[in-house]
């Protein structure tokens, strides 16, 4: 709106008067101005410039005043030619000689009024598609610094997210490399210490040592596990069709060499195919089903099944057991990090694996549930993209995907 | 006279010089080990200068290397050894806290022999460390040059 504001003022020359009042008053003051010349150069003598002067006032108010208004002067003109310019003076009478002359004068008068505002008309059309595009050009100039502001936004955006995924790395590094060195200390020399001191210290004393050790080796694997939760948040997810059920079965054949002894019931249903990063599908799946195995360590006979749920883009995955199970009331809290619904002293664990779980299958564009009560088993839930319906995105967006990694 | 160790244990900590050194004692490895500070005593070993310059010219049989260290890093002590005519021959193992795949990576992208991560359980440590004392110093069979393995 303000564009056309500001371009209406510049073309002020060509602006049309719009109130009546004005229209017909400028219609009567260019024709009395023409009057005022033509009388001018009669008294100067002139000649044969009134029809002139008259034609020029009629033209003008046309172009700026409209039909109407130029009608009047043509109205006007003619009279006054008639008053004051053709015997006999000083009357509205028109001698016989002169009709055909006045005929001509006001054809020639209403053939210049229909010209200019036919002229006009087409001007202001032009006037107003030129304003419509330069409005256009305006719009589009100001979206154009938009789109242009917001990729600046964008990038420094990334930049940021680089920035403080760097931070990031570093912080792991350092805790990998300095945070376990120190605690490799302390349960060295607690070791040490209770070597040396053995047959000086009472139980009690003995029973410290043995929890400072123990504590140590524990926070070891608290970091050792925040280190690989983090790494898989570092990682470049290296995404291809994988065969869920060959990655099942290795990691029931991995799991199986820990549980001899035990009864386990293992049922492994047909699974498809599916769209993901192998090395961490096979850590989610690993995760998942030692958990399942932990947690019917209670049960004389434990059962443990894999299947899947194929929806017409995704498919659901699920790991079920018939274990220790959970209360629905705490499933939001399953996933997160470091948490857990049992005592250590119960089922071992850093609370970290369905975190890790979840992490994985969020950077696959899945999502995860659980279903359980507790003392009942449950049921892990896991949706990840279809191997077709994938490869078919994958397609339509190769040539940019590999063009950016280029 | 300066130490000759079979074992050149590359380490800044002294504790965690201690731990290893305990470990070693198990086997009675202890005493064939010699300890450099930081990197550039590892290299003035290596080179035999600065305070090593009258010791025997011998390698080490095995290296022991921790990545972080002052003044020259373990990983640029390693791409010296490894891209020196007369020590690229030393068997090179990475003792390190280190978990990171970059510096797994990148050392044995440099030629490293063994990576070996600290683990914070002492017992672990020690059989860690012994094995690799035993295997390296006694077992294996050093390159032609290295210090020969007393009677």
């Amino acid at each position: 709106m303000d564009v056309r504001r500001s371009l209406a003022r510049w073309n002020i020359g060509s602006q049309r008067v719009h109130s009546p009042i004005r229209r017909y008053g400028f219609s009567v003051l260019s024709v009395a101005i023409a009057l005022g010349l033509a009388l001018l150069s009669q008294a100067y003598d002139f000649r044969d410039g009134e029809a002139p002067l008259f034609n020029l006032a009629v033209a003008l108010t046309s172009w700026y005043a409209g039909v109407g208004a130029s009608i009047l002067a043509v109205l006007i003109s003619t009279a006054c030619f008639s008053y004051f310019f053709t015997a006999p003076l000083y009357s509205l009478e028109i001698s016989n000689q002169d009709l055909p002359y006045f005929f001509l004068l006001t054809a020639w008068a209403v053939v210049i009024a229909w010209f200019v505002s036919a002229r006009r008309r087409i001007e202001d059309d032009l006037r107003r598609t030129g304003d419509d595009l330069r409005v256009e050009v305006e719009q589009r100039k100001h979206r154009e610094g938009e789109i242009r502001k917001l990729n600046q936004e964008l990038a420094k955006r990334a930049a940021e997210l680089q920035a403080s995924n760097k931070d990031l790395e570093s912080f792991a590094y350092s805790v990998s490399h300095d945070l376990r060195a120190p605690l490799r200390h302390v349960a060295g020399y607690s070791e040490l210490l209770q070597k040396q001191a053995s047959s000086l210290l009472d139980e009690k004393s003995q029973r410290y040592i043995r929890t400072i050790v123990a504590s140590a080796k524990r926070m070891g694997n608290l970091i050792d596990d925040l280190l690989a939760f983090s790494r898989i948040g570092r990682a470049e997810t290296k995404m291809r069709p994988v065969k869920l059920e060959q990655l099942v079965k290795e990691v029931v054949a991995e799991i199986r060499q820990d549980t001899k002894g035990r009864d386990i019931v293992w049922k492994i249903n047909a699974l498809p195919v599916c769209y993901g990063d192998g090395a961490m599908l096979k850590l989610a799946l690993l995760n998942l089903v030692s958990n399942a195995v932990k947690f019917t360590r209670m049960r004389s006979r434990a059962e443990v099944e894999i299947g899947c749920i194929e929806n017409e883009n995704d498919l659901e995955a699920f790991v079920k057991d018939n274990g220790a199970g959970f209360d629905m009331r705490y499933e939001n809290k399953l996933f997160g990090v470091f948490q857990r619904l049992h005592p250590s002293e119960e089922f071992e664990g850093t609370g970290i694996g369905l975190a890790t779980v979840q992490r994985i299958i969020h950077r696959h564009g899945g999502t995860v549930r659980a279903v359980g009560a507790v003392d009942q088993g449950a049921t892990f839930y896991f949706s990840l993209p279809k191997a077709r319906a994938a490869e078919r995105t994958a397609k339509v967006h190769e040539p940019a995907g590999t063009h950016i990694t280029r | 006279m300066n130490p000759l160790g079979r074992i050149l244990l590359v380490e800044d900590d002294p504790r965690d010089v201690e731990l290893t050194l305990t470990a070693l004692a198990e086997y009675n490895l202890a005493n064939e080990v010699t300890v450099a500070r930081d990197g550039q005593q590892a290299l003035d070993y290596l080179h035999c200068r600065e305070e090593f310059s009258t010791r025997p010219n011998e390698n080490p049989a095995v290296l022991l290397l921790d990545l972080k260290l002052p003044k020259i890093d373990g990983l640029e002590v390693l791409q010296q050894v490894k891209s020196d005519n007369r020590l690229k021959t030393i068997p090179v193992v990475v003792l390190t806290s280190s978990h990171e795949e970059v510096d797994m990576m990148r050392s044995y992208e440099l030629g490293v022999n063994a990576y070996v991560v600290k683990p914070v359980d002492f017992h672990e440590f020690v059989n860690a460390v012994k094995e690799l004392g035993v295997f390296w110093a006694v077992i294996n069979e050093p390159p032609p040059g290295s210090v020969k393995k007393l009677p």
